[in-house]
């Protein structure tokens, strides 16, 4: 049987949902029989070729990962959203309350670390959104897998569920929201 | 009440007439989700989650506020319940901000439960947040209304349960959020601080400054037992996790005793005060140095004993607070009376006990302390005279008591106070006289309600048709429960505590001849001092030290940090032996210090303000050799055996 092609992302966030994916241990072994993993954080492939499952860790703050996501979203079948930072926003949108410009000039000028600082500016950096978005805001979401990060255990489950053919739904005792 | 039976799920249940389906599914097992449900409050079906199909009804009801009736067939748990319970959490959870990894109430919440169970991995709604305010300038409590689902369960607390009703709702729509009084920040108006609104919030949106991040309740070590600081004795369960105690809340608000106030929720918590941790003996320049409490306990026999031989049992005296417990209190007196053989030991609030035992003899020489009701007494009452005393400062629990009485039982409160009308919007009159002039304004009552004539008497600042006003609350009156504190009891008038006594005993028909009584004591174990005759029956020992010439002082404090501040180490003192919790004034001067435990550290037992013992468990471990008051006492008993 042909392995399914895996593609992951990692927008706004903090890289924990992938360190909980390398923690399903000993189960990576017979994952790697079932999945094939093309462009992710860990392989750092660059490209996006057209796979079967796309996985997104982070949330959406900046031009840069909106165009990310919808690239991903055009090169995968089904998407799936780790983590609490892509399923809801997550730390990152602590941010989504405060006014952009107030944030940028409170980070860039008024740390106090700071001296003659100076906001960056496109197309050095990647301009920010307004606020910060779950993933579903933006595209299409196919299942999710809450937690922050997620269990080991509640990544595997999802992985094997689609595996398995359907779309995972985590049970409650799986769910976190922290 | 009549039996009902209802087929809920399926199944035949049985219910009582008046019931909400809710309760009946509550009585027989049935889970149903609840937010803005909470014992002991009104039902408001503000939140949506119980939600349950009713056959014959159009659309599903909340469960809450559905009166059962006989025959009903309700089903509480299918799909399309399943479905509008999960977009009712879905619609809550994108209001506001209710992302857990930035709220503190993660883990020990509600709503992230009901999220759970309804596998709630998505939300399908933009977030609307409305960047709302946080209140943070109480001492104890936050206010962050980003978290709030206005659920109501705080303002239902406030207001049916301690009875201020500081918080409500202000403003509407998206605007909507929890107030306190006309939209004060809640450190500055007119909240008691009780805390009960932090324990009845279902979220993270009104949390403790003195239990955030310190650890959760489901992660924790529980211990249930009774707090012993005022005398009122509510029930408390204390949250202890690696040996420190981060929160105390009521086992269950919903009883009578499930009331808590701001000492007993957040005063152990809040111990800010530097503690004694060793016992310390002044060496020779004079400075207090840590010591062994073998070492100290030495000290104290081998001095005591050479004042006893040299100078006479009468020079030693013994001073308690009556914040220690029962057991340490009685061994104090066996040491200084027994023991040591001196007649001079006494309390500090000795005087009160003095002026309260002078004031009930001169009403009736067979009576004595006894005569005093437990304070649940007030639900029986129709009316009461609340005389000097502030209850929501000194005694909140008593102050939600009478406001209770008041709202629930329609008892008529009079208020006898020269300065405060302390329950303005709750008093039927304030009687305001001259400062000093109580006990004739309550002479004056006494023989009118009695049947005499309502005299004017200009000296005293009450008028006539207050006087008359007053006459007919209590002559109709059919229990009359009189409750008098501090402002009594700092007089020391036995006068006027006679006078007191002689209105209680005239006024209420069906309690006539009986003075039903309730003494706000000034600390939790008065009553035990009193009723034990560790308060000394004679004179004030503290204000005559000199007089009576005495060079050896034991102070014990205990856990009392201002039991004795207004006490000065008196000129001609040899030798000062305090013991205490914490570096007090008086302990900086003293000769030896030894150690206490705090009440949370061994527990113990107090008497009630009616005089009913209890049991205190200890909360948390004391320090590594720490004992308890009576065993450091006892210890030097020993020595002189």
């Amino acid at each position: 049987m042909a392995k399914v092609k895996v593609a992951s992302v990692w927008l706004e966030g903090c890289s924990g949902c992938h360190m909980s994916f390398l923690d399903i241990d000993a189960a990576i072994i017979d994952l790697a029989n079932a999945i094939e993993f093309t462009r992710t954080p860990i392989t750092d492939i660059k490209e996006f070729p057209q796979v079967d499952v796309g996985i997104v860790e982070g949330s959406v703050g900046n031009a840069e990962e909106e165009e990310v996501l919808k690239d991903l979203r055009a090169h995968c079948k089904i998407l799936m959203a780790w983590g609490d930072c892509a399923c809801f926003g997550g730390v990152c949108a602590m941010r989504s309350s405060l006014d952009k410009d107030e944030v940028l000039r409170r980070a860039y000028i008024e740390s106090e670390s700071t001296v003659n600082g100076k906001i960056p500016h496109p197309p050095g950096v990647p301009a920010l959104l307004d606020k910060v978005l779950p993933v579903n805001n933006v595209v299409k979401v196919d299942c999710y897998v809450p937690g922050c990060p997620p269990e080991a255990s509640a990544i595997l489950y999802g992985l094997k569920e689609l595996l398995a053919g359907r779309l995972p739904v985590l049970p409650p005792d799986m769910m976190r929201f922290d | 009440m009549k039996e009902i039976t209802l087929t809920i799920d399926g199944k035949q249940v049985k219910g009582k007439e008046g019931d909400t389906v809710l309760e009946v599914c509550e009585a027989n097992g049935i889970n149903v989700p609840t937010l803005c449900h909470m014992k002991g409050l009104t039902d408001v079906a503000a939140c949506r989650m119980c939600i349950v199909e009713v056959e014959r009804e159009r659309r599903p009801v909340p469960a809450c506020t559905y009166p059962a009736r006989d025959g009903l067939v309700i089903q509480t748990q299918n799909e399309k319940l399943e479905k509008y319970r999960r977009l009712v959490l879905e619609i809550m959870f994108t209001e506001r901000n209710h992302l857990c990894a930035q709220c503190v109430a993660s883990g020990d919440c509600e709503l992230q439960k009901l999220g759970y169970r309804y596998q709630m991995d998505s939300t399908r709604y933009p977030y609307a947040w409305p960047a709302l305010p946080i209140d943070s300038q109480h001492e104890y409590l936050v206010i962050d209304h980003n978290r709030c689902i206005l659920c109501g369960r705080c303002i239902r607390t406030c207001n049916e349960i301690v009875g201020v009703h500081t918080l409500d709702f202000g403003y509407r729509g998206w605007k909507d959020v929890v107030v306190a009084d006309l939209n004060q920040p809640l450190g500055k108006s007119t909240c008691i601080s009780c805390g009960a609104c932090f324990q009845a919030c279902p979220t993270g949106a009104i949390y403790s400054k003195k239990s955030a991040y310190k650890g959760k309740r489901p992660e924790s070590k529980e211990v249930t037992t009774v707090c012993p600081i005022c005398g009122i004795g509510c029930a408390v369960k204390g949250f202890v996790k690696s040996n420190i105690l981060f929160r105390i809340d009521s086992p269950d608000p919903s009883q009578h005793d499930g009331l808590l106030c701001y000492m007993g929720r957040f005063g152990p918590l809040s111990q800010d005060h530097p503690r004694v941790k060793t016992a310390m003996v002044k060496n020779a320049q004079g400075k207090l140095e840590p010591c062994s409490v073998n070492e100290a306990l030495e000290t104290v026999a081998k001095k005591l004993s050479q004042f006893k031989a040299h100078n006479g049992s009468g020079s030693i005296a013994g001073l308690a607070s009556s914040q220690a417990s029962s057991q340490a209190l009685k061994a104090f007196k066996d040491l200084i009376s027994g023991t040591l053989g001196s007649k001079l030991f006494d309390t500090f609030d000795g005087d009160e006990y003095r002026a309260v035992m002078k004031g009930i003899k001169a009403f009736d020489s067979k009576a004595d302390l006894k005569t005093e009701v437990p304070l649940e007494e007030i639900f029986n009452a129709d009316c009461i005279l609340l005389a000097g005393a502030n209850p929501f400062d000194t005694h909140p629990v008593a102050g939600s008591y009478i406001v209770r009485a008041v709202r629930k039982n329609k008892a008529k409160l009079i208020v006898l106070d020269p300065a405060h009308n302390v329950l303005p919007e709750y008093a039927a009159m304030w009687l305001k006289p001259k400062k000093g002039q109580e006990a004739s304004v309550l002479s004056n009552l006494a023989k009118s309600v009695g049947g005499g004539p309502v005299k004017e008497d200009a000296t005293t600042g009450i008028g006539q048709k207050e006087l008359k006003e007053a006459t007919q609350i209590l002559g109709k009156a059919k229990r009359t429960i009189i409750v008098y504190g501090g402002g009594v009891l700092q007089q020391k008038n036995a006068a006027l505590i006679t006078a007191l006594y002689k209105l209680a005993a005239v006024s209420g028909t069906e309690n006539k001849g009986k003075a039903d009584v309730v003494v706000l004591k000034s600390k939790g174990n008065s009553r035990f001092a009193w009723d034990s005759g560790v308060s000394n029956g004679t004179e004030s020992i503290a204000a005559n030290l000199a007089k009576n010439g005495v060079k050896a002082l034991y102070v014990l404090l205990a856990d009392d940090y201002a039991g004795a501040n207004d006490v000065a180490a008196p000129k001609g003192l040899d030798f000062l032996i305090v013991q205490t919790s914490y570096l007090t004034p008086l302990a900086q001067k003293a000769d030896v210090v030894l150690p206490s435990p705090t009440w949370t550290e061994t527990g113990g037992n107090f008497s009630l303000l009616d005089g009913s013992p209890i049991s205190v468990s200890r909360l948390v471990k004391p320090a590594e050799g720490t004992r308890a008051d009576w065993e450091t006492i006892s210890e030097i008993a020993r020595r002189f055996k």
